[in-house]
């Protein structure tokens, strides 16, 4: 039997060892981030602060070109809050099981509730519990560490870099992301989901929607929901309950 | 001022996180709204990547031959016969690099 010490131990390798791909796949973006902040005449301080408290990825390179750009305040505000719109649905994704949390684990958990981190707690069991809960603070915030690292990497070797903003360093992130959902379309309607949201993607994007992201993937959503009522009313012959 | 757009970006990034988790918003969630948000994280998963792969600089490209689309359509197959991250980001990683260097 494991002692409730050694299992919480456990627990925090678990989310390290779970978190370490999509800690390795952002190094690149981490670094292209942190020097284009430099590249883009940030103080070290500022260039720090973004991955540290602002902790974003495409939200945070944008708002570094908007920022250099002297874009106006609500426009560079706005942005941000379009491009960071859909982790509004992690929150109600999550609501029922952290509502419960006393504030400070709430409040952490919501931090560095990221894209990568919401990909690794889809499970119905995810973060019930407290061992869960811990796998999850650690998974969560050895990403956070490891964004903030590769960042300043690149703020150290922002001045001798090229401009990486064209390499397609972005791919990394890309592949992450299909290894991520791929094993998960295991249902007719998470193949719908996804199918819809990824054409859905590429058209919005194409015509140049600002809400392109969380409009594509609420219809996705939606497609798959619907898919779901009919698939279960077609086998079972009853109605949702 | 730099550092006030900094702070106030800070505010929306973690109030887009944090807001739905919290207890007194006055949120609740029927049986209907969970299995419609049960897909949130293969369908937001998906409209990330899938523009990165076929949308560069505002045109469509889905030329099998240009290195975002062959090596995703490596990754999907990897990732849809061995399930595994490592391979899947490890093996189109390197088609992606490789052609990068080599074309």
């Amino acid at each position: 039997m494991l002692t409730k010490k050694q299992a919480t131990i456990k627990m925090i390798q678990k989310g390290i060892i779970d978190m370490l791909p999509l800690n390795l796949a952002v190094i690149p973006w981490g670094i292209l981030c942190g020097s284009l902040a430099i590249q883009r005449d940030f103080t070290v301080l500022e260039a720090l602060l973004m991955p540290m408290i602002v902790f974003a990825g495409a939200a945070q390179l944008v708002a570094t070109e908007l920022i250099a750009e002297n874009a106006p305040l609500l426009t560079i505000l706005f942005t941000v809050f379009i491009i960071s719109s859909r982790h509004f649905l992690y929150g109600l994704a999550l609501r029922q099981k952290l509502k419960v949390l006393p504030l400070k684990k709430r409040v952490a958990l919501g931090f560095v509730l990221t894209d990568e981190l919401f990909a690794l707690s889809t499970d119905k069991k995810s973060l019930k519990g407290k061992l869960r809960l811990t796998y999850g603070v650690s998974a969560g915030f050895s990403f956070y560490f490891s964004w903030l690292f590769f960042n300043i990497v690149g703020i150290v070797a922002g001045a001798y870099l090229p401009d990486l903003t064209t390499l397609g360093l972005d791919f990394a992130i890309a592949v992450t992301f299909i290894a991520l959902v791929i094993p998960t379309i295991t249902s007719l309607p998470v193949l719908v989901a996804v199918c819809v949201s990824g054409v859905l993607s590429v058209v919005l994007k194409l015509m140049g929607w600002e809400l392109d992201l969380v409009i594509a993937s609420l219809v996705g959503m939606y497609s798959g929901y619907l898919t779901l009522r009919f698939t279960n009313q077609n086998q079972l012959n009853e109605p949702e309950k | 001022m730099t550092l006030l757009t900094i702070v106030l970006l800070a505010v929306i990034t973690f109030t887009t996180r944090y807001l739905f988790l919290h207890p007194s918003l006055p949120v609740k969630l029927g049986p209907k709204m969970v299995s419609f948000l049960n897909f949130s994280a293969p369908a937001v998963l998906t409209a990330i990547w899938v523009p990165i792969i076929f949308v560069h600089e505002g045109e469509l490209n889905v030329n099998p031959l240009n290195p975002f689309v062959l090596s995703a359509t490596i990754a999907v197959i990897i990732s849809a016969k061995t399930k595994n991250i490592y391979w899947t980001v490890g093996v189109s990683l390197a088609v992606f690099v490789a052609m990068k260097f080599f074309l």
